[in-house]
């Protein structure tokens, strides 16, 4: 593996060069507000598109609000376009532009949640593919960059991932001190980025450095939990109707801010946007938190209560999703922790399940709740 | 104060008066707080209250939120005054029963605007600006209050509208256009803002309607302005100005501009506070028949 280091002052100077390659480049960006100072006043720090390296917050701040899941899973686009002429519908091809991009600034978490995407959205195995997503992934280079601060909502390492793992990184950068980034080049992709920096880049790497400084951002984690009894737990269908998920849920109020921020969820609705005779079919995000999402035709709705709804989204990260793709279906962001307006805590779930995992002769049943 | 609170709710729950308290309780971080749902008496200790209470509680007695299928005859909640308000809001909306409620008021000098902001004190550095020129800091409408409730005047219209309205208001159209026109490319259309409203009541939303879909689903430019613009115009002489939409934004969008701007329009229009009386219609459902405007003679 090729190392390199960076002056962190440079990242600019990163920026312009892949712009001068014609790139789009998207990076986390502070967002204008309404009033800086004032009271409501947040930081509002979201992936954008940049047109200058003088325009961008890379390394700074801790997660950017939306992940990098929309620059592959767009939030919505149209498959076609239709229009009724007489008794005959005609189906029109729309066209999709899939400019070459690079995402500088990507967090080790999003990184890792492309892997998860990928398995939804392009299964070799099953020879599934949506080409939409497959397109704009074949055309991204993702140059991720190892946390310095995590937050208290920070849980990765409870997810067997940490603040500077490389996984699903092109090109992965970590700060070692003294104003300077070590650079890995993991993949092709990131070889052909690290070509685009190269007189941006000297010598080789630090590793020792690189490491030390990955294992002190380590022991920052506050929030650590056992993931490893989660499955197992929920793979016996008796807990199913387990009495903690509707303590715990009860006061989930049914938003999709949880799903939407999250790199993982990928759940989408397809409808016809009809203006007249003609129109498009959209795709577009779905949440399963929302109470119309499992409602048949009939009327029955089988996940009729919230705690429903949300119980199936914690059985989707931590048994749906590893034991059909292997991939991790929660990568420790935290995102659903700090978006959600009542405070339900995933990694709550996960501490009582690793807790009635290891007394399993605990109450099955709170009859309050009956 | 918080161990009268307590103390009262382990009467109601000891009495039988009332199936279920409505609180705050710690949160999973030190600095949020979370809604609890106290059912037994012992529990009442985990009843808290604080500037960091910033939910506004109210919304689980909307029956969207599956109130009327617990099977809860009469519930208690622990409410600040914007609380109260949304309470009162939702009583004069006939959504709720006034028997229902047993409302626990409690003294407020104000929340912090969103939990990262809090720092162990209040402050004008993260003191809500809902919060400002507050009169409701002694709540209006109680079953049980801690302590003696001073005469507050609430003749004046409440003023608390962000300062942040009236510097989009001073924007040129198409500069206002442009500011939201950047903000709503944040919104992916998860509805938080919907759901944390107390007034949002309809048991269908008219953008969940598909048979015809009113309201484009998708989150584009023309699916997130319809949205947003409806939901504007459906709590017009209703919001109650808890903020919650804005606070509950994962985007960081700030939503209840609109809310505070049309809150200003009803306040002008027709002197009009929504949430002070259980009897008083919102002028968009009832008339006068000496109304100032001759139209309708």
């Amino acid at each position: 593996m090729k190392t390199a280091t960076l002056n962190k002052s440079d990242i600019g100077k990163c920026i312009d060069l892949l712009l001068q390659a014609d790139l789009r480049v998207i990076a986390p960006r502070l967002q204008p507000q309404v009033d800086e100072d004032g009271p409501d006043a947040l930081e509002v720090l979201t992936f954008t598109e940049v047109k200058s390296g003088e325009d961008h917050q890379v390394g700074e701040g801790l997660l950017p609000l939306n992940g990098v899941k929309e620059f592959l899973f767009a939030k919505h686009e149209p498959l076609f376009a239709y229009e009724k002429r007489g008794k005959k519908i005609e189906i029109i091809p729309v066209h999709h532009e899939y400019p070459q991009t690079v995402i500088i600034g990507v967090r080790p978490c999003d990184a890792a949640s492309i892997a998860s995407l990928e398995s939804v959205f392009s299964d070799a195995n099953a020879g599934f593919e949506d080409p939409f997503f497959t397109e704009r992934r074949s055309r991204t280079t993702f140059i991720t960059y190892s946390c310095t601060a995590p937050d208290s909502s920070c849980f990765c390492t409870s997810v067997e991932l940490s603040p500077d793992s490389a996984k699903g990184s092109d090109l992965h950068l970590t700060e070692i001190g003294d104003g300077r980034l070590h650079v890995e080049v993991i993949t092709k992709a990131g070889e052909a980025v690290a070509k685009q920096l190269q007189d941006l880049l000297e010598g080789e790497g630090d590793q020792a450095a690189r490491e030390k400084a990955g294992a002190e951002v380590t022991e920052k984690l506050t929030r650590i939990r056992d993931s490893a009894p989660i499955m197992e737990w929920l793979m016996d269908t008796a807990n199913f109707d387990d009495e903690m998920w509707q303590r715990l849920g009860e006061k989930c109020i049914g938003c999709g801010a949880c799903t939407f921020v999250c790199p993982t969820c990928h759940c989408f609705d397809i409808v016809d946007e009809n203006k007249g005779s003609k129109g498009y079919r959209v795709k577009f995000w779905d949440s399963c938190q929302f109470d119309h999402f499992t409602l048949h035709a009939s009327g029955h709705n089988p996940r009729d209560w919230q705690y429903k709804r949300y119980r199936n989204r914690f059985n989707c990260k931590f048994k749906i999703y590893p034991e059909k793709f292997e991939t991790p279906g929660c990568v420790g962001c935290g995102r659903c922790i700090r978006a959600c307006p009542v405070n339900l805590d995933i990694t709550e779930y996960m501490a009582e399940v690793a807790h009635k995992a290891a007394n399993p002769n605990a109450m099955k049943a709170d009859p309050d709740f009956e | 104060m918080i161990e009268a609170i307590r103390n009262q709710a382990r009467l109601l729950l000891e009495n039988g008066d009332v199936d279920v308290v409505i609180g705050y309780a710690e949160g999973s971080d030190p600095s949020r707080t979370t809604p609890i749902f106290i059912r037994k008496a012992e529990d009442v200790e985990k009843l808290i209250y604080d500037p960091r209470c910033i939910n506004s509680l109210p919304l689980y007695l909307n029956k969207r939120h599956e109130y009327t299928r617990k099977g809860w005859k009469k519930t208690a909640i622990i409410g600040k005054g914007c609380d109260i308000r949304a309470i009162v809001q939702l009583i004069a909306e006939n959504q709720l029963k006034r028997d229902e409620i047993y409302i626990l008021g409690v003294p407020c000098e104000g929340v912090v605007s969103h939990p990262e902001k809090w720092d162990g004190s209040l402050h004008d550095g993260n003191r809500a600006s809902k919060c400002i020129g507050c009169d409701v800091m002694t709540p209006h409408e109680t079953d049980f209050f801690p302590g003696d409730k001073p005469d507050v005047d609430r003749s004046t219209p409440y003023e608390a509208t962000s300062k942040n309205v009236a510097t989009l208001m001073e924007l040129e159209l198409d500069k206002r256009f442009a500011f939201w026109r950047t903000d709503f490319d944040r919104c992916f259309k998860c509805y938080a803002c919907r759901e944390v409203c107390p007034h949002c009541s309809c048991n269908t939303c008219i953008t969940d309607e598909t048979t015809p879909s009113w309201i484009d689903p998708a989150a584009h430019k023309k699916g997130v302005f319809s949205w947003h613009l409806t939901r504007a115009m459906h709590l017009v002489g209703r919001c109650t100005g808890c903020g919650e939409c804005t606070r509950a934004c994962p985007m960081g969008i700030q939503v209840d501009l609109f809310n505070q701007r049309m809150k200003e329009v009803v306040q002008e229009s027709y002197s009009y506070k929504p949430g002070y009386s259980l009897e008083d219609k919102h002028p968009l459902i009832t008339y006068k028949v000496d109304d100032r405007e001759d139209f309708i003679k």
